[in-house]
């Protein structure tokens, strides 16, 4: 399992000057997606704090944020500064697929090793981006466009689906995924961009309606998910509506409220509070935060964990590269999935789960491969 | 595009035009009497919703409330805009442009320091009210009560286009039939003889911000419960209303009005005709195709004053 193990031992100096280990994570802390930067974060946290309360590292774990906003032109900084900070050995993050392009290059010259737990643009890990810092701790979006597309070809027998993405990479690239799946499986689409912010969803939600849809997929965040369902709920649309992990987050529902009812999100994140193995830990959660892990919280866990794994065996005495090295070959184990990567960073495996959201809360449906039969 | 749809849409553009121009009119106040574009203007409006949103908070109007009740959530809630709009417009201008004016600052002192209270507002309401985007409680069950040309219209629509015409009348007659109107037609015409006049200038400028902040505040709050409150929703309607208050003549009343519709149906129209990415492309490309035909506006006056 831990084969890089024995590269590490050969580093004489800790990380850090002061003894001290640090593990970062990069991510939108605040701006308009902070609740799904929280969610990770928080898992981070507990990881390590339940580490140095288990007392056998033999040195001292930190926790440092950085905060991006989920903005490509703010991730520069944001990776610059836990470059700068030589304790810092490893990074969970950046957590949104545009941040990720543009840090990458940053992380990959450091020599510093990130492991997003939910960067999914397929083309992050392409080998010609040179990201060899990247390891993706989650399936790329191939999986959840093709999976939205299976589901609504073989299980709602969709005719014509409106489909929109919100012009980040990340919706660009659902999106683009989608449509081929749907194309493939011989439904109309009308693929739509619709920019991040748009200050009157009204016209959209007309336009759903009128084109005589009977689906929908929106590729993008909930901040615009939200008011977006509710323009349909008033414009009275009726067909089908299904997003993505950027959506599957408790605020969708909080802010869309009535409107949200029966969208269907997807997600390659299982739900913690669900899934037998990740319970004890949703409990830790709901104790150490007072609120139910997010979507990603289980997955940030899981990463930090496999880092702090690779810490252990080598007693903290960790360079930047033989981690990141280590940890591109290791095959971890988690509560949600095993981690493990290809040569390109690339994660192997492919689940996608199916949510959606019933009376007001986001219930945990499946699997959506098997789910579409 | 069937004829229906061109009505559907006819509909939503008027609607949300007539939020524009409500905001397009505080940028154009400012300009008549100070000369100024007040890029903090966004952030008024951004705060005017902040300040429904803490009353409506306050308040709390659970499930349901009677039709009474919610005409009074609706009237406090855009009290609690107008206060908040008024208020930080009013301080925007004691505590930025005033010492500014005092010593005889360049124009591009202004504009710069416009920016910058933009920029200090917005990270301030973020630190304050937090960076999660939220939305307004519900006042009211909204449904559908008329149609115009079988385009159907909800409460939500009639409030925001109604308080958007009775707030324009208001302030027409405002600047046209009362001393305060006469002051800033004074002022915005000759400063210096007006005060030659006996125009106290320091009281029309102070009032003339906070007219147009809360006309800011309560568009913030029409808007805030057409889309949800954010620290940054300011910034995008901004934009384009100041697109709108020069497309219509800035510095004109009447043509930000106008240019605010304009602006609001052309944006709205291009969703279905080019698509949505295009929406604030046509906005622009409308204030560009005016202004080469007509620099100074639709209803603006000739550039350059009379000597």
């Amino acid at each position: 399992m831990v084969v890089g193990a024995l590269a590490l031992t050969g580093c004489g100096d800790s990380g850090g000057g002061d003894g001290t280990v640090r593990i970062a994570f990069q991510g939108p802390l605040s701006g308009d997606n902070v609740a799904l930067g929280e969610n990770m974060q928080n898992g981070v946290k507990l990881a390590i704090d339940q580490a140095n309360a288990k007392g056998d590292l033999g040195f001292e774990l930190e926790y440092v944020a950085s905060d991006d906003q989920g903005l490509p032109d703010k991730a520069t900084a944001a990776a610059q500064k836990v470059i700068d900070d030589e304790s810092v050995v490893a990074v969970v993050g950046p957590a949104f697929s545009g941040a990720t392009n543009t840090a990458s290059p940053l992380y990959a010259e450091a020599g510093l090793v990130t492991v997003s737990p939910s960067a999914t643009n397929p083309t992050l890990t392409d080998p010609k981006n040179n990201f060899t810092s990247l390891l993706r701790g989650v399936p790329n979006d191939s999986q959840q466009g093709a999976g939205m597309a299976t589901y609504y070809a073989k299980k709602l027998k969709a005719k014509k689906v409106y489909l929109i993405d919100d012009k980040t990479d990340y919706g660009a690239g659902l999106a683009g995924v989608a449509e081929k799946g749907l194309k493939a499986a011989g439904i109309e689409v009308l693929r739509k961009s619709v920019p991040q912010k748009t200050p009157d969803y009204s016209a959209t939600a007309k336009d759903v309606v009128n084109s005589k849809s009977d689906a929908l997929i929106y590729a993008g965040y909930y901040q615009d998910a939200a008011p977006f369902a509710k323009k349909l709920k008033e414009a009275g649309y009726k067909g089908a509506a299904i997003s993505g992990d950027g959506t599957n987050d408790v605020k969708f529902v909080e802010l869309a409220g009535d409107a949200s009812e029966n969208w269907f999100l997807t997600c390659p994140c299982t739900d913690a509070t669900v899934e037998a193995g990740t319970k004890k830990f949703s409990a830790d959660y709901q104790k150490a935060f007072n609120r139910a892990p997010g979507t990603y919280s289980a997955e940030s866990y899981d990463i930090t964990n496999m880092i702090i794994e690779q810490l252990r065996a080598a007693k903290g005495g960790v360079e930047r590269e033989p981690l990141r090295d280590a940890l591109a070959k290791a095959s971890y184990k988690g509560l949600t999935k095993t981690f493990s990567f290809d040569e390109n960073g690339e994660f192997k495996g492919t689940d996608v789960y199916l949510y959606q959201v019933k009376g007001g809360k986001i219930a945990y449906q499946g699997n959506i491969n098997q789910l579409a039969g | 595009m069937s004829l229906q749809e061109f009505w559907d849409y006819l509909v939503l553009g008027v609607m949300l035009g007539s939020l524009y121009a409500v905001i397009a009119i505080g940028y154009t106040l400012v300009y008549g009497v100070l000369q100024l574009i007040n890029f903090a203007h966004s952030e008024v409006f951004m705060l005017g919703a902040y300040g429904s949103l803490i009353v409506l908070q306050l308040l709390d109007p659970g499930d349901n409330p009677s039709a009474l009740a919610s005409i009074g959530f609706v009237a406090l809630a855009m009290a609690g805009s107008a206060l908040f709009g008024g208020v930080t417009a009013y301080g925007l201008e004691k505590v930025a442009y005033r010492p500014l004016r005092r010593r005889g600052a360049p124009r591009l002192i202004f504009l710069i320091t416009a920016i910058g209270a933009s920029f200090f507002l917005y990270n301030l309401a973020g630190k304050l009210f937090g960076r999660d985007p939220m939305t307004l409680p519900e006042m009211y069950d909204n449904h559908d009560v008329f149609s115009v040309f079988g385009a159907g219209v909800n409460i939500t629509q009639v409030l925001q286009f109604l308080t958007a015409v009775v707030m324009m009348v208001g302030l027409d007659l405002l600047v046209n039939r009362t001393k305060l109107g006469k002051g800033i037609r004074a002022v915005a015409q000759d400063a210096e003889v007006a005060s030659l006049m006996g125009v106290d200038i320091d009281r029309v400028i102070s009032r003339t911000f906070v007219i147009g902040g809360v006309l800011g505040g309560v568009a913030g709050f029409l808007f805030a419960n057409l889309n949800q409150v954010s620290y940054t929703m300011g910034f995008i309607p901004g934009i384009t209303a100041f697109a709108a208050a020069v497309v219509g003549g800035i510095g004109n009343i009447r043509g930000a009005m106008a240019g605010g519709v304009l602006i609001g149906v052309v944006e709205t129209m291009t969703v279905p005709l080019l698509g949505d990415e295009w929406r604030s492309v046509s906005a622009m490309v409308v204030l560009i195709l005016v202004l080469m035909f007509r620099p100074m506006g639709i209803l603006g006056k000739q550039v350059g004053r009379a000597a």
